[in-house]
């Protein structure tokens, strides 16, 4: 083949196979032309095989003209290769579009009961006050459920505590109506200083209401020590009001009787929803009844032997369901035993209260 | 106890509002509960002057009333059988807004001018019933002789009730007295006394009427006999606040007993002379057998326990409850012998409860009365019966009261106030206080630091110093309290390792998918009987207590759930059940006591329980769910994460037959020996029992106490391994009856530690394996903490694993 033939032949296949590149559109159809033009039996290939019959003075020129090609075109099928690789990339983006306003596949996920959400804050929040958490038996001896809280048998202060018995020979046994019995149970066992809270299940012999079950929990507080003050009391009560409703609240004592406690106390707070104005969810008294509370008697403390002119302490009780309707606004106590799940669930998502603590 | 805010103004009046009042009265102690208004809504109601009444000339019944009421002066037809001309009346003009006489409901409707056979009545006089006073409809109020004509009823009438909680330690506050004792405390003021008949007008000693059998139970006994009295209604002052009181007027006699006891807290009773045997009084025990008709027109039988007032025959009442009714003061009675005693407290409780009858005087004596309130109720009443019924004469009293009560003294530090209070309080404020509560106090000893204090013998229930402390500090008040945290040493604190591990375990069923219930912990005997068998041992899932020795309540708040659970389950079907009604699928668990019983008289042994149940669909229903529903498989996938954070993978499961579960389908989990718990499908009949009828449901309970006794304590690799694991497929070949656990401890055991997991991915059965056998395909995954296994490491692991698998479960590898 002479020069000019090789030349023009040359630039003949890099016109057709530009022209042909630019025609790809897919991946498969830029394989083929690769195998076709650049591959080992390739046209281009083929071509460059005759360079070596070239005249020897024209064949340097006729290489560099040749290689210049092959480079263009090389060049070009790179370009090509990355197009024709994004718009299938396109392609299969597009065609795996989903409807994203379908539901999601539902993680499953369950709820602790809003009763044990709230006694495990509370626990938290008393054992930054230095109290820990400890249990007692549901069902008691009528002795520690009433005779060595300073309730003897034959008073009518029994009669606060509608009990429900089991039945025996004689000893009296009782489903504890209260979380007062392990005041004497802690008191038995350890010295002071002392410092627990309580939480359980009491029970009551008491007709179903919007605002009576029969089966409830409580907290029971205790701090026995040298120098436990009354004002102690209503200090860690207040601090209490106000991890559970909101750094604003107040709580206020007013006197009340339990035979376990002297002086004795009923505290409340003042309503957070009407900051203590008076609204329906506080029967318009600017108050919300929080439980019972006092100094434990000098007639407990002498029962577990722990001599009341030297130590003193307080003890109190809340209603772990009366919290949970009091901030979160529920206003039958039943739904608590009820486990409908409908209900239940609604606590996953409750604010905690809480501030924001600064380093 | 209910009181009208005029009837304690009689005695103390602080010119303060009633909401002050109450508010003071509640914070000091004497909660008020309920604060009633009576004639707010009596606008257009007047007193009125009845001028005359004169015949209705076409109605026999009726009559017409000439009413006036300032400037109305109205015609009123009425029917009313005790209207009479001079009388002072309420007269309701149009636009009244009053209750219905004829209804039950008490509806009201509004008054308007209507025609009556013919004549035109263009107002009403009221009934109490209209009024909204009681239920009277019988006749009209008449009012007292110096109503004022044309003022409004409200202003004449109107009233507050205050209803006050009396709390066991307040019989001193079970009175007007009382109250207004209280309120005279918290406005520094001093209450009036009642006016009483003197000690000459009690006549002469006569204590040979009265016989006390029982001292022991009757500290006190006083009766007067009072001759010439005449029985007739008692003025309307009287029944208004007898009715406002919640006491229902009888006649001037009885009205007087009730009256007085509200005032001043002491049970008195009015017995008629003539229908005493023998004209005396004997109190003693009742024989056991005795009857005795109470007022209330029932029999009652009596026991030797109960103390009872006879005369010289029989008993004529029942001590400190009720008197009998053969003795009852009645129209006809002119002599009575009126008696102001005092009984023993837990005796009256006794009784009171024994007979299932709780009385006005029942309440305040199990309170525990003081004996010297009796000489001055007594002296009250006779003053009320003398003045009330003209002509009454006293022939003489009785006071039988061999140990008279002294007040009591007690002694205590001045820095007992500040030791307990945590505030200093000012000896002068102490004092007064004191002072106005009705205690003598003074201070002495070195530097005045002695208080001595003698109480007054109505405080029955201030005995101690802290007592004390509790008087001055409710009358200062709370508020003056303030809010401090407590100082000194705090103990250990320690975290419980039950809550510890249930609050991990709580995370773990939520995360599960599962959520928590509370459920009571009572059983009815037919449910927990699905739980066991006659021929098992017992009830129970992880428990079994024979079916005689469940705990049995005495009074269950359901009756027919009455007794203690040994297992929770049964109480999670219901919740389950309910909420399957409304969604597709619903997993349970909770923590909870099992009441197993240690013993007669014996508290019982109450072990903590952690029981799950699911049903329903497996996915939530949605455009992704099949159909596939919660099979054991699924629990027990559960309770494989849950013994796993319990630190038990250890935990062994193996078949079990229990008559509440599905006989194939449920297994015992146990490490070593040592039973942890129970999972299983629910017996299709049990299943059904509990309303879930064609429901697969699958239960499990878990014993939380030995969970924690068997976790593993030793220490764990806590560093991520630093070579890479090697996985290996191993298909074994057994015989169709080889458990699968089986198999796999052979695995392990084979394996020896480098092994870090085997998992079974497929199961297969055919042909290729033979009759009577099935294939189980393993991925075991190897690791060495040391190095990088080689090939050879392999090899030799697998022929330990085919001699173990030989000799374990005589299983083959397939090649």
């Amino acid at each position: 083949m002479n020069y000019e033939t090789f030349i023009a032949e040359l630039h003949a296949l890099d016109a057709k196979a530009t022209q042909a590149l630019e025609e790809v559109t897919d991946s498969a159809s830029l394989e083929e032309w690769d195998r076709s033009v650049l591959g080992g039996k390739g046209t281009l290939t083929v071509l460059l095989k005759g360079l070596g019959g070239i005249e020897p003075e024209h064949r340097p020129e006729a290489g560099r003209t040749a290689n210049k090609v092959k480079q263009g075109l090389s060049e070009r099928f790179a370009v090509k290769a990355s197009q024709v690789k994004e718009v299938a990339l396109q392609q299969r983006l597009s065609a795996e579009t989903v409807d994203v306003t379908l539901p999601g596949r539902k993680a499953q996920i369950g709820h602790a009961h809003p009763v044990w959400l709230m006694i495990d804050e509370l626990s938290e929040i008393f054992a930054l006050m230095g109290f820990q958490t400890v249990f007692g038996p549901e069902v008691e001896t009528g002795r520690y459920n009433f005779d060595l809280l300073n309730i003897p048998a034959d008073h009518p202060a029994r009669d606060v505590w509608d009990t429900i018995i089991v039945e025996t020979e004689s000893e009296e046994i009782v489903l504890r109506t209260h979380t007062s019995p392990m005041q004497a149970r802690v008191m038995e066992k350890t010295s002071p200083p002392i410092r627990v809270i309580v939480p359980g299940r009491v029970y009551r012999y008491e007709a179903q209401d919007a605002s009576h079950e029969w089966m409830f929990h409580q907290i029971e507080g205790l701090a026995v020590d040298k120098g436990i003050r009354m004002s102690d009391l209503k200090g860690v009560l207040q601090e209490l009001a106000r991890q559970l409703f909101g750094p604003e609240r107040r709580i206020r004592f007013r006197c009340d009787f339990f035979p376990f406690v002297e002086p004795g106390v009923d505290f409340a707070v003042d309503c957070a929803i009407c900051n203590g104005k008076g609204c329906r969810v506080c029967k318009y008294s600017g108050w919300l009844e929080m439980g019972g509370a006092g100094m434990v008697h000098p007639k407990v403390l002498r029962g577990v032997g722990i001599d009341p002119d030297v130590y003193t302490g307080f003890a109190f009780g809340l209603g772990v369901e009366r919290l949970l309707m009091m901030r979160y606004g529920v206003n039958d106590i039943r739904a608590f035993a009820g486990n409908d799940l409908r209900f239940l669930s609604q606590f996953a998502s409750m604010r905690i209260q809480g501030t924001e603590v600064t380093r | 106890m209910k009181v009208p805010i005029s009837w304690l103004k009689t005695l103390v009046d602080p010119g303060a509002s009633t909401a002050d009042i109450a508010y003071r009265l509640t914070m000091a102690g004497l909660e008020v509960e309920k604060i009633e208004q009576i004639g707010t809504d009596w606008d257009n109601v007047f007193v009125g002057y009845v001028h005359a009444v004169s015949p209705h000339p076409d109605a026999d019944r009726l009559v017409l009333a000439d009413v006036e009421a300032g400037p109305h002066r109205l015609t009123v037809v009425t029917g009313a059988p005790n209207i009479a001309a001079s009388q002072k009346v309420a007269l309701a003009i149009a636009g009244a807004n009053l209750i219905d006489g004829y209804s039950d409901s008490g509806q009201r409707r509004v008054l308007k001018p209507a025609k009556m056979r013919g004549i035109l009545s263009e107002g009403m006089v009221c009934s109490e019933k209209e009024l909204g006073l009681s239920g009277e409809h019988e006749g009209i109020l008449v009012l007292e002789v110096d109503a004022p004509p044309g003022a409004p009823l409200a202003d004449h009438l109107g009233d507050t009730i205050l209803e006050l909680e009396i709390t066991p330690n307040l019989v001193h506050c079970f009175s007007v007295e009382g109250i207004a004792r209280e309120i005279a405390a918290l406005y520094s003021l001093k209450a009036a006394t009642l006016p009483a008949a003197t000690v000459q007008e009690l006549g002469p000693r006569i204590d040979e009427i009265v016989s006390v059998d029982a001292p022991e139970l009757c500290t006190r006994y006083m009766g007067v006999v009072l001759e010439e009295l005449t029985v007739a209604p008692s003025p309307s002052w009287m029944t208004r606040r007898l009715t406002a009181a919640g006491v229902r007027p009888i006649n001037n006699i009885v009205d007087i007993t009730n009256y007085v006891m509200l005032e001043t807290g002491q049970p008195l009773h009015a017995f008629a002379m003539d229908k005493l045997n023998g004209q005396r009084i004997v109190v003693r025990p009742a024989e056991d057998g005795e009857t005795l008709e109470t007022l209330d027109h029932q029999i009652r039988k009596l026991t030797a326990d109960m103390l009872v007032i006879a005369d010289a025959n029989s008993p004529v009442g029942i001590a400190g409850v009720m008197g009998g009714s053969s003795s009852e003061v009645s129209d006809g009675t002119t002599s009575i012998i009126l008696e102001g005693a005092n009984f023993d407290m837990k005796s009256v409780r006794h009784t009171a409860r024994d007979l299932k009858l709780r009385t006005e005087a029942s309440a305040r004596f199990e309170r525990g009365v003081d004996p010297n309130l009796v000489e001055h109720a007594i002296a009250r009443a006779t003053r009320l019966l003398i003045d009330m019924c003209p002509g009454a004469t006293v022939r003489g009293h009785a006071d039988y009261y061999p140990a008279p009560l002294e007040p009591r003294q007690v002694s205590m530090a001045y820095s007992r106030f500040e030791q307990v209070l945590g505030i200093e309080i000012d000896r002068e404020d102490i004092l007064d206080v004191l002072g106005r509560l009705g205690f003598d106090a003074e201070f002495g000893g070195v530097d005045h630091s002695t208080l001595t204090v003698t109480i007054p013998t109505f405080r029955s229930d201030v005995s101690l110093n802290d007592d004390i402390v509790e008087e001055v500090a409710r009358i200062i008040g709370y508020d003056a309290l303030p809010a401090t945290l407590p100082i000194g040493q705090t103990a250990p604190v320690q975290r419980d390792s039950m809550y510890a591990m249930q609050s991990r375990l709580r995370r773990v069923a939520q995360g599960a998918g599962l959520s928590e219930a509370v459920t009571y912990v009572t059983v009815s005997e037919s449910e927990i009987a699905l739980f066991g068998s006659k021929d098992r041992s017992g009830i129970g899932l992880i428990a079994s207590v024979p079916e005689n020795e469940v705990l049995r309540l005495r009074n269950p708040l359901q009756d027919d759930r009455g007794l203690l659970r040994v297992t929770i389950v049964p109480s999670l079907l219901e919740p389950l059940a309910s909420n399957l009604k409304h969604s597709s699928s619903v997993g349970l668990f909770e923590f909870g006591k099992l009441f197993l019983p240690a013993g007669q008289d014996q508290l019982p042994d109450e072990l903590d329980a952690l029981a799950i149940v699911m049903a329903g669909q497996r996915e939530p229903f949605s455009i992704y769910s099949g159909n596939d529903v919660y099979d054991f498989f699924d629990l027990r996938g559960v309770v494989d994460v849950i013994l796993e954070h319990a630190g038990l993978e250890q935990a062994t499961m193996s078949p079990l037959l229990h008559p509440a579960l599905h006989s194939g389908r449920a297994a015992e989990i146990r490490k070593a020996d040592t039973l942890l718990g129970v999972l299983g499908e629910l017996d299709p009949d049990v299943a059904r029992a509990f309303g879930l009828d064609g429901v697969r449901v699958n239960v499990a309970e878990l014993n939380l106490r030995r969970m924690m006794d068997c976790a593993r304590h030793e220490k764990r690799e806590a560093s991520v391994p630093r070579y890479l694991p090697v996985r290996q497929d191993f298909a074994v070949i057994v015989g169709e009856e080889t458990p699968a656990g089986d198999v796999a401890a052979a695995l392990r055991s084979g394996g020896g530690p480098l092994v870090t997991s085997v998992d079974l991915f497929d199961i297969y059965r055919g042909d290729q394996v033979g009759e009577s056998r099935k294939s189980l395909a393993y991925r075991i995954t190897f690791t060495a903490p040391d190095r990088t296994l080689t090939d050879n490491d392999l090899i030799k692991v697998r022929k330990r694993i085919e001699k173990v698998l030989m000799q374990e479960v005589g299983g083959v590898l397939r090649t």
